[in-house]
């Protein structure tokens, strides 16, 4: 018997011999089924294997995993995939944007507010006829 | 290129027969094959733009998947999914590394900046108020972090250890306050997602190969907490039986 236990989750999907120089094997490893499954239904496992031998060696890795994680979300919404994330995305952008409009617009509120405050605040100190209203005293000669 | 109407002509090497009236959809004249009554690429690729559009579908996908993928899906809600199926799949092509998840990192972190920003105003924003006069519509609103559902670091793909494109445009046909259209506003209407329902104690494991739990954890946070009713089954996910 060939070493059918060494196989990689694509191979054993595909039910194939997993030669030394598998495409998927060092990205899908057989303790993950479900990874090359999901892959294998949205793409296919052609698809996915040109995929990965255009790319340079260095970057694999991160083709597998956005491919795995594209089609989770093409799985999870057969409709609209990875772009309804995008579109839920973009609203939630456009909400904090108007939030942070508010809140900016509240601070520059009571920042003028206050400024204003400041600047009709009466002298108390130093008035003199004031303070000879408040002592009954007349500033008349 | 164009054939007679009515040609029944399917030579491999020869023009794509039409069907009676009308000539090939895009897909089949990229196929080069006969467009059938019923062809379900048909209403959605026309015989002009619509080859381009299916080419890049086809480089991706795969006809045949494409189909499925179609057949799967209730007839109105195809238009739907086909402009998302040509947008993957031409952000596939533009970045064959990331595909259009770039952007939806992109658009993470954009998030994650903003609700900083908001979170720190909002701080400010606490001594200003004056307790005799702040009416109540001036009371900020307190916009619901997510603690951890938009991280980079949350998910099981290792990409935060990695230089993301540049210079990346956010500003996408998707953006729904710039450019419109039905298709966005269907998903906006349908998707009123609230921050509040993400689960804070959920800490996503950020280490490859534990995809299942983690990236199902990331997308129903990213999708919201319940499933999208359209889902034709409550566990789609693929059998992993063994297929020749």
């Amino acid at each position: 018997m060939s070493t059918i236990s060494s196989r990689c989750a694509a191979c054993k999907y595909l039910r194939r011999r997993c030669p030394p120089d598998c495409i998927f094997s060092p990205y899908f490893p057989s303790n993950d089924p479900q990874r090359f499954a999901c892959v294998h239904r949205i793409y296919g496992a052609s698809n996915v294997g040109k995929m990965i031998q255009q790319t340079p060696t260095q970057m694999r890795a991160q083709v597998a995993d956005s491919l795995y994680f594209e089609s989770r979300c093409r799985i999870q919404d057969p409709v609209y995939g990875c772009a309804g994330i995008i579109s839920w995305l973009h609203l939630q952008i456009h909400n904090v944007e108007s939030e942070l409009a508010k809140v900016k617009a509240q601070i520059a509120f009571l920042n003028s507010d206050a400024n204003r405050e400041l600047s009709f605040r009466p002298q108390i100190e130093g008035d003199s006829s004031f303070n000879n209203l408040r002592t009954g005293e007349s500033s008349v000669g | 290129m164009s054939s007679n109407p009515g040609s029944s002509n399917s030579g491999s090497g020869g023009v794509a027969s039409t069907v009676a009236g009308g000539g090939p959809c895009g897909a089949c004249k990229f196929l080069r094959r006969r467009c059938i009554p019923g062809c379900v690429f048909a209403p959605y690729f026309d015989s002009e733009q619509g080859a381009a559009h299916f080419a890049a579908v086809h480089k991706v996908f795969g006809a045949s998947n494409a189909s499925k993928l179609l057949l799967n899906i209730p007839a109105h809600r195809r238009p739907d999914a086909v402009v998302a199926i040509c947008y993957e799949a031409q952000a596939r092509l533009r970045d064959p590394v990331y595909g259009c998840v770039a952007h939806i990192f992109a658009l993470q972190q954009q998030v994650m900046n903003l609700q900083a920003e908001l979170s720190y105003l909002q701080a400010h924003l606490g001594p200003l108020e004056l307790p005799t006069q702040s009416p109540p519509s001036l009371l900020p609103m307190q916009l619901p972090v997510p603690p951890h559902s938009l991280s980079i670091a949350d998910l099981p793909i290792p990409f935060a250890s990695l230089s993301m494109p540049a210079p990346y445009d956010v500003s996408s046909p998707f953006d729904p306050t710039t450019h419109p259209s039905p298709w966005a506003a269907g998903t906006l209407l349908r998707r009123t997602v609230d921050p509040r329902q993400f689960s804070g104690g959920s800490s996503l494991p950020s280490t490859m190969g534990e995809g299942d739990g983690d990236l199902r954890a990331l997308t129903s946070e990213l999708l919201g907490t319940q499933c999208p009713p359209q889902l034709p089954d409550d566990s789609p996910l693929p059998s992993t039986s063994e297929k020749d």
